[in-house]
């Protein structure tokens, strides 16, 4: 179905938004725009709000003929020069000289529905596309103004031409498919799948390793952290497998004989493990007095593993032995075998959290 | 707004009773009718504020309190730190073993099948190569089950050379000279190592000197040699380290052998029909006799018949190897002084001139009689940089190549940058008169080949260590990642893991 033709439609919609009704149905349908358009205003309605309403979309909508004039410049926006202006003057009066009926309407035109509708005569004459069309066109409305209620009507109608072009597309597609395909015999190489996030060399190492890296460090002094952390690896890879305690067992993971060979998840596992899920804030002044009451705040992952790794760095302190990794390393086997101070650490941070949740209301309010 | 209320109202509200408004809050919240508590609750403290005029005998002035002295932790026992540093671990047993490893023997040491594949060092053996110092910490022994070693090119060479010199084919008795270099990290350490187990398999007497700094770092005591020599200094201790290390490695060996000269230096202490182990353990035992048991324990080695009168008991000694592992310590200055404050030049002392000498051709006999092979290696790291002997080495290769001394193109030192002339005097062999006897040679390690890298990234995996698919894509990122193949650095890639998976 060709799309349909609207003579009237293209000239007589623009009139329709400066408010110059021409038929007498045009009032109405200001009216359906005013009600339809949210305004300003809110609770007037009806012609009375249209007026300044329809000045403000023909402003929009004529685009650079109503921009509010700007002050000009002592150069701009002059007078015609004196022999442009005899030009005009003269062009005028030839017209007046030629003896031809000088109406506006003929000088301008006039469109030729206007013509056809106050002449009875020429109707029956004139093409009969045009008449084909007023003779179809009974009852429904042409004009583009109403578009938006019309849309879901004529959706209906459009779905079979879009399934058909749709299907048409679909073949036409497969088509130059089936052409690329016999083109070209076969991919010659695989996809390439996305590289893993520890390809790139800055981020070579894995998260909780840079992490336990960096907390190892001190004085700045990142060689020297990045070496201990390469023994506490070996420690970890050469150290006898951890005797597993039932109450504190490791996050669920490969079983302790397989863990040496895998330093890393196992360092993440340890990690992990007495990593405590809250911290406790102390919050002043929502009971009054000066009393701090304890809030229980949830953490991160990577706060919770920074927690843990603290933990651990300060537990190992107390060792005794000759080198701060081997004492880190020590404390780690210790978290492992459930025999570190780190355990009870967490298990009292988690119980103030406990204790802490009636708190969480009045930190609320 | 007007108030609802008019002034007369408000006028006539009369103030509210005490009791119903709250207390005050500076009253006492204890109960009226009880005083006790009032009266023996603790008096409020005064306040420390410095503020007001100073009372009687009051100090106005601000204290600083005094830091607790803190409870020094006392420092580990002495040399604790230092055997950490130095611990030697060969073993891990969490790796997985690897099946089907073989080790090294005589048969897998010249087997070309062989080539790419890790061949483990045997368990007993491995107490002779500590004791010749053979293994070093940095090396990462420590992650495997056991102690292995990739079979390279060159390794099947020095095997076949090994063979060689003790089998009965032509290059029996041969004496080989090679200088080892190569770049940071490409296994010279470990091919000098190679060249132990094989020279231990084959029942060869091995000495080493596995820190050639240890002997001009002055951390030893010297002494001049003698009165008709005072020019030559002696290193007591550090020449009866030196007898222990050949005495516990090769102490099979010297148990067979029997004392065949006289040695009038050690007069009375040598008795006929003494085994060379005896001999050895007598400068172990009396370091101030120890240079002169070494020299009449190399006496012994070397000698090719039995003087007279002892012939009874003579055997044919075994070939010898060897070694020096970082030989550019020794091409400069010590850190000794003469009694007139002057430097002494390494060569002045005895132990190293000994072991330089013989890269000389022996005078009338070879430098090893008994063949044997003479593997010094230069160091990469830790290296002093000695511009005589670069051109040195130079001068060794355009010798191997046939380049005559006198010929334009032999490279010949700057002399505006002060070379070392007795450093270049050592290494200035011409070729020696005896055909049992080879030329100084250079050797050059490289990298390793794909094939080979992929085997020893394959004794990673097999020992549980690495977590990758070992495939030719993989190794060939790995080989260009290492420098070509560079083992030490292929060693940093296998065992660096990264992923948690």
């Amino acid at each position: 179905m060709p799309p349909r033709l609207n003579l009237f439609n293209a000239r007589a919609a623009a009139p329709v938004l400066r408010q110059q009704p021409i038929s007498s149905t045009r009032p109405g349908i200001t009216t359906t725009i005013s009600i339809n358009r949210p305004t300003g205003h809110g609770v007037k309605t009806g012609l009375s709000s249209s007026t300044p309403l329809l000045r403000r979309w023909s402003s929009s909508n004529t685009g650079a003929k109503d921009i509010p004039e700007t002050p000009k410049g002592p150069t701009e926006d002059q007078l015609p020069h004196v022999s442009e202006e005899a030009a005009e003057v003269s062009k005028i009066m030839d017209k007046k000289c030629d003896g031809t009926a000088a109406s506006p309407e003929l000088e301008q035109g006039t469109p030729i529905s206007e013509i056809l509708q106050r002449d009875k005569e020429a109707q029956k004459h004139m093409p009969k596309v045009m008449q084909d069309q007023i003779k179809s066109s009974t009852g429904t409305r042409s004009f583009s103004t109403s578009t938006r209620r019309n849309q879901t009507e004529l959706h209906d109608q459009g779905k079979n031409i879009d399934e058909q072009t749709a299907a048409v597309m679909a073949s036409m597609i497969s088509q130059v498919n089936q052409q690329a395909e016999e083109l070209h015999a076969g991919i010659k190489f695989d996809p390439v799948e996305p590289l893993p996030k520890t390809e790139n060399f800055r981020t070579r190492y894995e998260s909780l390793l840079e992490q336990f890296t960096k907390l190892l460090m001190e004085d700045g002094k990142l060689s020297k952290a990045q070496k201990d952390m390469a023994f506490i690896l070996d420690h970890l890879r050469t150290a006898p497998p951890p005797q597993p305690n039932p109450r504190r067992p490791l996050l669920p993971g490969p079983p302790g004989p397989q863990l040496p060979l895998n330093p890393v998840l196992f360092l993440a596992l340890i990690v992990d493990s007495v990593a405590p899920l809250i911290k406790i804030r102390q919050q002043k002044g929502i009971i009054g007095g000066g009393a701090s009451v304890q809030i229980p705040v949830p953490l991160a992952q990577r706060q919770r593993r920074r927690t843990a790794i603290k933990w651990i760095i300060d537990a190992s302190e107390k060792r005794r032995d000759s080198k701060f990794a081997q004492r880190v390393a020590n404390e780690l086997v210790a978290v492992a075998e459930g025999r570190s101070g780190v355990w009870d650490r967490r298990e009292q941070q988690h119980k103030l959290g406990i204790a802490g949740r009636s708190n969480l209301g009045l930190a609320r309010r | 707004m007007v108030s609802s209320f008019c002034w007369s109202c408000l006028t006539r509200l009369r103030s509210t009773p005490r009791a119903v408004l709250p207390p005050a809050v500076t009253a006492p919240r204890t109960a009226l009718f009880h005083t006790s508590t009032a009266r023996y609750a603790m008096p409020t403290k005064k306040s420390k504020s410095m503020e007001g005029p100073a009372k009687y005998r009051q100090a106005k002035s601000a204290k600083m309190k005094k830091k607790k002295p803190v409870d020094k932790v006392r420092p580990p026992p002495v040399g604790e730190r230092k055997a950490l540093r130095k611990r030697i671990v060969l073993s891990n047993p969490n790796a997985l073993e690897v099946e089907g490893m073989q080790d090294i023997s005589a048969e897998t040491m010249v087997d070309a099948r062989l080539r790419g594949s890790v061949l483990g060092l045997p368990v007993p053996m491995l107490t002779q190569l500590r004791a010749v110092e053979a293994f070093k910490p940095t090396q990462g022994w420590s992650i495997f089950r056991r102690p292995g070693t990739v079979v390279r090119r060159e390794t099947l060479e020095l095997g076949r050379l090994i063979d060689g010199i003790s089998g009965d084919g032509q290059d029996k008795g041969k004496a080989v000279k090679k200088i080892v270099t190569g770049v940071r990290g490409s296994g010279k350490t470990v091919h000098l190592l190679q060249a132990m187990s094989m020279a231990f398999t084959k029942q060869w007497v091995v000495v080493t000197v596995p820190e050639p700094q240890d002997l001009v770092t002055a951390h030893t005591a010297y002494a001049p040699l003698s009165d008709e020599t005072p020019h030559l200094y002696v290193q007591n201790h550090a020449t009866a380290a030196l007898l222990s290390r050949t005495v516990n490695a090769n102490a099979q060996v010297l148990k067979d052998l029997k004392v065949s000269q006289e040695h009038p230096a050690l007069k009375s202490a040598v008795k006929a029909g003494m085994t060379l182990e005896e001999l050895a353990r007598l400068g172990i035992q009396d370091p101030a006799i120890a240079w002169a048991v070494f020299q009449a324990l190399w006496a012994e080695l070397s000698a090719t018949s039995a003087a007279p009168g002892f012939e009874k008991s003579f055997k044919p000694r075994p070939p010898m190897l060897v070694t020096v592992d970082g030989l550019s310590h020794w091409m400069k200055n010590s850190e000794y002084r003469t009694a007139e404050f002057e430097p002494i030049h390494s060569h002045d002392l005895v132990l190293v001139q000994h072991f330089l000498s013989l890269l000389k051709p022996g005078v009338g006999k070879s430098a090893l009689p008994n063949g044997g092979l003479l593997l010094y290696s230069t160091s990469a790291s830790n290296n002093p940089t000695i511009y005589s002997f670069e051109v040195a080495l130079k001068q060794v290769t355009a010798r191997n190549t046939g380049l005559s001394p006198s010929a334009a193109e032999f490279p010949q030192p700057d002399q505006y940058r002060g070379p070392d002339k007795r450093v270049l005097d050592v290494f200035d062999s011409p070729k020696p008169t005896n055909p049992k006897e080879g030329m100084l040679e250079l050797q050059t390690l490289g990298g390793l080949t794909r094939d080979e890298s992929r085997g020893f990234m394959e004794y990673f995996a097999r020992s549980g260590l690495l977590r990758e698919q070992i495939n030719d894509e993989w190794v060939g990122e790995k080989w260009s990642l290492a420098g070509g193949g560079v083992i030490g650095e292929l060693e940093k890639l296998g065992r660096r893991l990264r992923t948690i998976n």
